[in-house]
């Protein structure tokens, strides 16, 4: 945790977050004296999630997520606590850099979504093509700008450069220079309704999409092609696309397991505000579900690291998922009843 | 995952930590910070070897005369064909047929310079792949 001061003069806390765009959120509202913790932001916004995306790729691989659509937890969460937002997209990259750079000078800082390959601090192993980054810029400085990224445990010096090209880079889901910054937030915003709204959602996405690919159906769906894809792709396409779920679940963007720590955090936050057991006791549960996704991990990674020599194989590592499956089910399920029960 | 189980395995992240959740003694979650998990190590490292493995690949190919060394730039930004036509602006099909060594040497100069912009190198670099 570092302080930093704004181009306003205003102290701005640097917080070590799991998620980028939870961790952006979180700041831009403590930044307007409302104290929010990150898990609370995902919550609120609904970030939990579940899809396989078999006919979308990404560098030759379907895309698995464990999160709701990039922008969405902002989105949800500004609108859940009755937070005003001044949201703004370019076309012209140099008009967008000088929109920055004014609403900088007056003292506010600026949530921006990025290209995370463009963004040189980071280590280069985790420099991909990935259009749904979120950073603060702080102030300017020479040649570039002070920015918070809530996944570093500091704030950092980036280049003008950088950050014109992370901001209007090409690709899927472009940025167009996404900028955002509060206007108006409520002093004491209602998070019991806020809340209640943010796990209803989360209830009905698990559980109710109609489409066999999202959702706890879509874990089902994913486990069952594990399951079977050493004979449908051949050990070594298995293998790379298996890794590759394994890497969307742990390094693009999360906080260990697929954000099932960070969700069960919530759901403690939760219990106390509501000062409900139930949601204690799912809490627990959540936890116990993220350490059997952190067991497929490792499963995984062995199967990938010794090439079959080991017990562990692909049906093993599939059959963890399906754990998760049912477990997720009956924990949304039940969820889904207690969330009820909760008074605004 | 409790704090003492949040995995402290390799200096993975070149210096930097990452942000886990994790449960303390009093059962309550705390962020705690993680220097590295191996399993994470074993798959990332996979992605990173696989590309480096392509990216030398076209190098040789390269040199072979076979590709321009306008794939090599390309590849190494990690970008596609698609991603590359639309920073440069130009049309993909264009990109594409940019890709064969005897059409790239006849470029003009204003085309190799909105491909050295698009892919943040100069335009020497552009003409070159490293030996």
């Amino acid at each position: 945790m570092s302080t930093e001061i704004t181009a306003g003069g205003k102290p701005f806390v640097h917080h070590h977050s799991a998620h980028c765009e939870s961790g952006v959120t979180s700041a831009l509202f403590r930044d307007k004296g409302v104290e929010i913790s990150e898990a609370m932001i995902f919550g609120i916004g609904s970030g939990i999630f579940f899809g396989h995306l078999p006919f979308v790729k990404w560098v030759g691989l379907p895309i698995s997520t464990f999160r709701s659509q990039p922008g969405a937890v902002f989105r949800k969460a500004a609108k859940r606590l009755g937070g005003e937002f001044v949201t703004k997209r370019f076309r012209n990259p140099r008009k967008g850099m000088d929109e920055l750079k004014r609403v900088l000078k007056a003292g506010q800082i600026v949530g921006l979504t990025t290209n995370i390959y463009w963004l040189s601090y980071f280590p280069n192993r985790f420099r991909f093509q990935f259009n749904g980054h979120n950073i603060i810029a702080l102030h300017e400085i020479k040649n570039g700008f002070r920015v918070s990224d809530p996944v570093l445990d500091h704030p950092v010096d980036c280049l003008t450069e950088d950050i014109e090209r992370a901001r209007f880079a090409h690709g899927p889901l472009e940025p167009h220079g996404f900028m955002y910054y509060p206007k108006e937030i409520p002093r004491n915003p209602d998070l019991r309704t806020a809340c209640i709204k943010g796990l209803k959602d989360s209830c009905n996405m698990m559980l109710r999409i109609p489409l066999p690919i999202f959702g706890i159906r879509g874990i089902r769906f994913l486990a069952k092609r594990i399951i079977k894809s050493p004979e449908t792709l051949g050990f070594n396409e298995a293998c790379r696309q298996l890794a590759n779920i394994v890497r969307m679940q742990e390094e693009v963007g999360t906080g260990g397991a697929g954000f099932r720590f960070m969700y069960a955090a919530f759901l403690q936050e939760a219990a106390e505000l509501f000062g409900s057991d139930d949601l204690a006791r799912l809490s627990q549960e959540m936890t116990a579900i993220g350490d059997v996704w952190r067991e497929f991990a490792v499963v995984s990674a062995r199967i990938v690291k010794q090439r079959g020599q080991a017990q562990d194989n692909f049906s093993k590592a599939g059959g963890l998922m399906l754990v998760c499956a049912g477990r997720e089910e009956a924990l949304f399920r039940e969820l889904n009843i207690v969330v009820r029960k909760l008074k605004a | 995952m409790k704090v003492n189980e949040v995995p402290q395995d390799i200096t993975y992240y070149e210096g930097e930590k990452r942000a886990c959740y994790a449960l303390n003694d009093e059962g309550k979650y705390v962020i705690v910070t993680s220097t590295g998990w191996s399993a994470e190590e074993v798959v990332n490292g996979l992605a990173v070897a696989e590309l480096a493995a392509n990216l030398e690949e076209t190098r040789k190919a390269v040199i072979k005369g076979l590709k321009s060394p306008l794939v090599y730039h390309m590849e190494q930004c990690q970008m596609t064909p698609e991603i590359l036509a639309k920073t440069a602006g130009m049309a993909t099909f264009r990109v594409k047929r940019h890709f064969r060594p005897e059409i790239f040497a006849k470029l003009k100069l204003s085309v190799l310079d909105s491909y050295a912009k698009a892919l943040a190198v100069t335009i020497e670099e552009l003409k070159n792949v490293p030996e």
